[in-house]
Formats: C-alpha cells, structure tokens, sequence
C-alpha cells in the first residue's frame, strides 16, 4: 500500500469535510472532478490548494498546473513527490 | 393594480431614502478602506454604516427603517389584521444568536410595532430581496393580506467576509461591476423597506406600480453562475409575458453586478440573449457594496428614486467594457423620463429573480 | 383539487415514505444516519458526500419519494415543479462548522461556507433534477401548514403546476424533515391544513 496515497484520502476526507467517504471509497485512479468520481469542482479546487500547502508545504501558483495535479489521488501523489524531488 | 411606495434606505449613505438619493447624484460611494479587517488582518473595502455598533445591529437596522416607514403611510394599517411583515436577509442576527437567526427578531419587531402576525423571512440567498417583493406583490394579488411591508437587510460581519475571502471573490479596491478590471465583491450593510399595497391612499406620496415577476433556477452549480444565463433569461421571459411587456418598453435595467468575473459575465450573456445588450443599465454594487439579502429591496428603492426624479444614475466603478457581449452600462447621470424599468438578481443556490416598476 | 400525492418523513432514527418505513438506523454502523439511507437505496450521486446535512436530507428526501413513486415527476416540464421549503433554525448546523473552521481549524473553508445558506438545498435538488422553476425558502418558528398553502396558492396560479415542499431542520440535537408534493387529482388527501398537520407527524402512526 501506497502510504502517501493513503495519506492523501485522509487528508482529502478531511480538507474536503467529507466525512460520510472513507478511504475505501476513494480509488487511486478515480476521477476527483468527474461526476462519477467524486465530483468535486472549483470551489473544492480551492480547498486542494490549501491541502498541498498545508500538509506538503507545496505551493501552486499556477492554477492550470493544479487543473493537471488534481486529477486524480495518482496524479496528486505523483505530482507531490515530483516537486518534492526538485 | 399593485402599488409600491413609502420607500426608505438605511445605508452609509444616509438614512432616509432622499439622503441616499444626494449622495447617488453625486456618485459618493459608501464604500471605503477598513483597516486590519480581513482574515490575515488585511485591510479591506467595506460599505459599513459607521454610526452601527454593538449587538443587535441587525434589530436597529430594521426597527429604524420600519419606524421611518410608518411616518410615510397611514400607521393604521401598521396593526391590522390584513398587513404582513416579509423579511429579505440572509444571516439576520448571526453575530447575536448563531442558532436563531431570525426568530427573536421577528417576535422583537411584532411586539414592538403592535403588528398583528408575526413577520415571515424570506432566505434565498442574494436574490430574497427581489423574490419578497415579488411574494409580497403575490400575496396583495392573491387576497391573502391587503398590505404587506417588505423590509430587506443584512448586517456585514466577519463571517460572510471570511467566507468570501475564502472563495478569493473580495475585491482589492472598490468593486467595479461590468469593468474590465473587476476583480470581486465589497461586501455592504444596509436595510431599504417599501410598502406593497392594494390601496393607493395609504401612501403620503404617490406611489409606483409593482409588477411582480418570476424566479427561475440555473440547475447548474450552487455557487457558480450559469455559463449561459439560462435562469436569468428565463426570469425575466417569464416576467415580461406574465405582464404582456416586450423588451423594447423597458427604459432602464438595473442589474445584480456583483463585480466577480464570471457572475457579470454571466449576466452580459442573458442580457444579450433578452434583447436588452442596448438597454441603459447599471449595477448600484459600486455605491451600497453587496448587501446580499438587503440588495433587491435596497436597489429597487433605488430605482424608485430614479423614477421619481427622473435620472439615470451611472454604473459606478465601471469604465472599460470587461464582458463577452457588450452592454449598455451608464457612464455619467443622465436626466430621462424613466416609465418601466427592469430589477434582476442572481445567487448562490442558482436562484434568479426579476421584477419591473412603472411610473403611474 | 389539489392533492398530497406523496411524502416523506425524516427522523433522527427511522424514513418513512407514504406512511412506511424505508430505513431504519443501525446504530451500530459506522456510517452516518445519512449515509446508511443513501447506501440502503443505492442512489449513485457523489456529490451526495460533498453536501451539507441539510442538503443531504432534502436530497434524500426528494430522492426517496420519487422512487417510491415512479412516474411522479415526469409529467412535468423542466420549470413546472416549484419547491417550497422553510425550517427555523436556517443553516446554523453548517454555519457553526465554518465559524469553527476559521476560528479553529486555521483557515476559513471555501467548501463549508457555500452550504452557509439555507435555500443552498433547493439548488442542490434543482441540479440533481435540472429543475428551472421557482425556488423559495422561508424561516419560521415552527412548521406552519398556512405557509405552504399560502405560497403554494400563489405559485399555482403563476403557472407551476406541481409543488415539492419541505420542513427541513437538522441540527447537532435532532432531524426532523417533511417533504411532500401537491399536485391536481381528483381524488387524494388534499392539501389542507389538517392533512399536513397529520402527515408531518406520521411517524407515531407508524411506530405503534
């Protein structure tokens, strides 16, 4: 199991206060923004912003960047190690 | 016919509505720097009343302009049995009493004016103050009551300012609606009553005619406006057919224009698609700031005003044309005979309202 | 006439929809009440989670009738269904947690405050169903049947020919919520207020 993966359901759940989901609701692969995924939007968007911030010390300031980042949990882990590594 | 008068304003402007009216002719804004009043302790534009302070602003606000309503009317109809009291607001006295927001008041004010039912509130989001006109024009139509006194207000406090900082939709200078440049909201404070009545005598002054409109749901998003204005065009459709008005008979529309990007955007796309891009038209947002569920009762007073000194005001804050579809937007006041004029609003929950008010 | 042609009762342990029981609340789950409903009916709406608890329960709610009653919804056209809804308390469930999120937590949540209205449930229902009519949300003492006779008079004779209306109050200390819809039959419980008065407590008739 991927921890940081892990990490970021729980910290979605609660960056998001979605406590009704677990983090086995969430799949790695799901998409956040689809309608069938979890179907978030802008003003969640706002909220993964502060989450990257908050508990990665990442911060994005080009917001087209996140459009890409915050596709999925995948491309969100993916996406915190890259800039970690940099 | 359905008559509307009696009009007053409380705002930082003044607090009556001929002392908002000066201060409208001479484009004086209420709004102004307040420092340390963000959440980071920015300083932010507010339109606050100065003299407000304390608890119970929301109570003031209310018992002040309904007492300088009744000195406009007959103040017999004030505790009959056939008058309604309708609140527009969307916090009330959340700073008071976060779990009853509306209650205490609304005992407060039927005890305190000797009304004969308590008052009924009216919460829709940006968007109460136009829909309880219209309620309140329904509800004289319908036989329910003979006089219904609409009363719209909201107090400004820190948490509707954080909340909108959070969204990143507070603006960094005075809101400029409709402008190029528009970057977000200033959030008001104020309080506009009117009398809705059957009977054109109660009035001291003469009154106007209401004609009630519709509201309609984006069944989009419930904090984003529509991409394409469907609700607000089919308000305003619903508003002119109920009332056989084309759009060629409106003299001047008053908008929502709020100063965010996408909800002027927003209205600039229904405005086209209603035939009224040509239509003389402003946002009073750049004056009172946003009042939220004062802002229709407030701005329809407004219009009132402009009816009966027969002005356009201009769009305060506005300068370059900042929308897809080009708008007719007031750029100075302008003396004109104003006969039918146009109220929109739109807000969170995808609710929109319109109604129109006609000189007699 | 106008007529109560469905409704739905909400408590703090047990649905009803048209007098039965569709749910009742385990208490050993580790769910919250809302969840156990939206699971046991299978209804696939993620957004569902996003929601604040007065969202989620006119959700439900309106979700639940109209599987209860098929059909029920599709004589209409998209702005023919006026939803009516008040309670007394307005959001302050959800008003206390954004207050919390900035006095507490750090930073004031974007995703709290916009649920800080309560009229934000008309519009979630309005999405879920692409509804363009006529929305009005009031605060009141109590549940009040003249309220939505009053106001249902109105939008009827402004050409919705169908009303959804609600009491919906949910906080930290109960959930009591009372959907029902009003449309023209000829036969039916009418839309009075003895049969409001009664339906809203159906969940004592019920129990026995």
């Amino acid at each position: 199991m991927d921890s940081l993966k892990e990490d970021l359901k729980k910290q979605i759940i609660e960056q998001l206060n979605l406590e009704d989901l677990t983090v086995a609701d969430i799949a790695d692969d799901a998409l956040l923004f689809n309608d069938q995924g979890l179907g978030l939007d802008s003003i969640d968007a706002l909220e993964l912003i502060v989450l990257l911030e908050k508990y990665h010390g990442i911060q994005l300031v080009n917001p087209e960047e996140g459009k890409e980042a915050f596709k999925s949990v995948d491309t969100m882990a993916a996406y915190i190690r890259k800039r970690k590594a940099a | 016919m359905i008559y509307v008068g009696a009009e007053v304003i409380v705002s930082p402007l003044g607090n009556n509505a001929e002392d908002n009216w000066q201060a409208l002719s001479a484009n004086r804004s209420g709004i102004a720097l307040v420092p340390a009043a963000g959440f980071s302790g920015e300083d932010i534009h507010l339109a606050r009343i100065g003299s407000l302070a304390g608890p119970l602003r929301f109570q003031q606000l209310i018992v002040n302009a309904l007492t300088a309503l009744i000195s406009r009317i007959d103040a017999a109809i004030v505790p009959s049995n056939r008058t309604l009291v309708l609140i527009s607001s969307t916090k009330g006295a959340l700073d008071d009493d976060m779990n009853d927001q509306f209650n205490a008041t609304c005992a407060l004010l039927q005890q305190h004016f000797g009304l004969a039912h308590l008052p009924l509130v009216i919460s829709n989001a940006c968007i109460s103050g136009v829909l309880t006109l219209n309620v309140a024009a329904n509800m004289v139509k319908a036989g329910q009551y003979e006089h219904v006194i609409v009363v719209g207000c909201d107090v400004a406090s820190d948490f509707v300012l954080y909340g909108f900082q959070s969204l990143f939709a507070v603006s960094d200078k005075p809101c400029a609606p409709f402008d190029a440049a528009r970057n977000g909201i200033t959030l008001g404070e104020g309080c506009a009553a009117v009398l809705v009545s059957g009977t054109g005598s109660v009035f001291e002054n003469a009154p106007l005619e209401l004609l009630a409109g519709a509201s309609a749901n984006d069944a989009n998003h419930i904090s984003g406006p529509s991409r394409t204005g469907e609700g607000l065009v089919r308000s305003v459709k619903r508003t002119f057919e109920t009332h056989g008005v084309s759009a060629d008979e409106i003299d001047f529309v008053c908008a929502h224009g709020t100063g965010t990007l996408f909800n002027d955007e927003m209205e600039s796309i229904a405005f086209d698609r209603l035939s009224l891009a040509d239509k003389p038209l402003n946002s009073l947002k750049g004056y009172f700031g946003h009042t939220l569920g004062a802002a229709g009762v407030i701005e329809t007073a407004v219009c009132m005003q402009m009816v009966r000194n027969g002005m356009l005001v201009r769009s305060l804050g506005y300068t370059d044309a900042g929308t897809s579809r080009p708008l007719n937007i007031i750029l100075k006041n302008e003396p004109k005979i104003l006969n039918t004029i146009l109220k929109t609003a739109s807000g969170f929950g995808g609710g929109n309202a319109s109604l129109m008010i006609r000189n007699i | 006439m106008k007529v109560i042609t469905a409704y739905c009762n909400l408590r703090a342990d047990r649905c009803l929809v048209n007098g039965e029981v569709v749910a009742e609340r385990d208490p050993a789950s580790e769910d919250s009440w809302f969840k156990q409903i939206y699971k046991k009916h299978a209804l696939a709406y993620p957004k569902f989670y996003k929601m604040d608890v007065l969202s989620q329960a006119g959700y439900l709610a309106s979700e639940l009738i109209k599987k209860a009653n098929p059909g029920l919804v599709d004589a209409y056209a998209d702005d023919e269904i006026a939803l009516i809804f008040a309670n007394a308390t307005s959001s302050a469930e959800t008003d206390r947690r954004f207050k919390q999120s900035y006095e507490e937590a750090g930073t004031p949540s974007p995703s709290l405050f916009v649920y800080t209205l309560p009229n934000i449930v008309l519009g979630e229902i309005a999405i879920a169903n692409k509804w363009y009519g006529e929305n009005m949300f009031a605060v009141l003492p109590k549940f009040a049947p003249g309220f939505y006779l009053d106001y249902g008079q109105i939008l009827s004779s402004s050409g919705s020919r169908a009303l959804l209306c609600g009491w919906l109050e949910v906080t930290a200390t109960g959930t009591d919520v009372f959907l029902f819809m009003v449309e023209e039959r000829e036969t039916g419980p009418a839309f009075s207020h003895d049969n409001l008065l009664q339906l809203s407590q159906a969940r004592e008739a019920a129990a026995i």
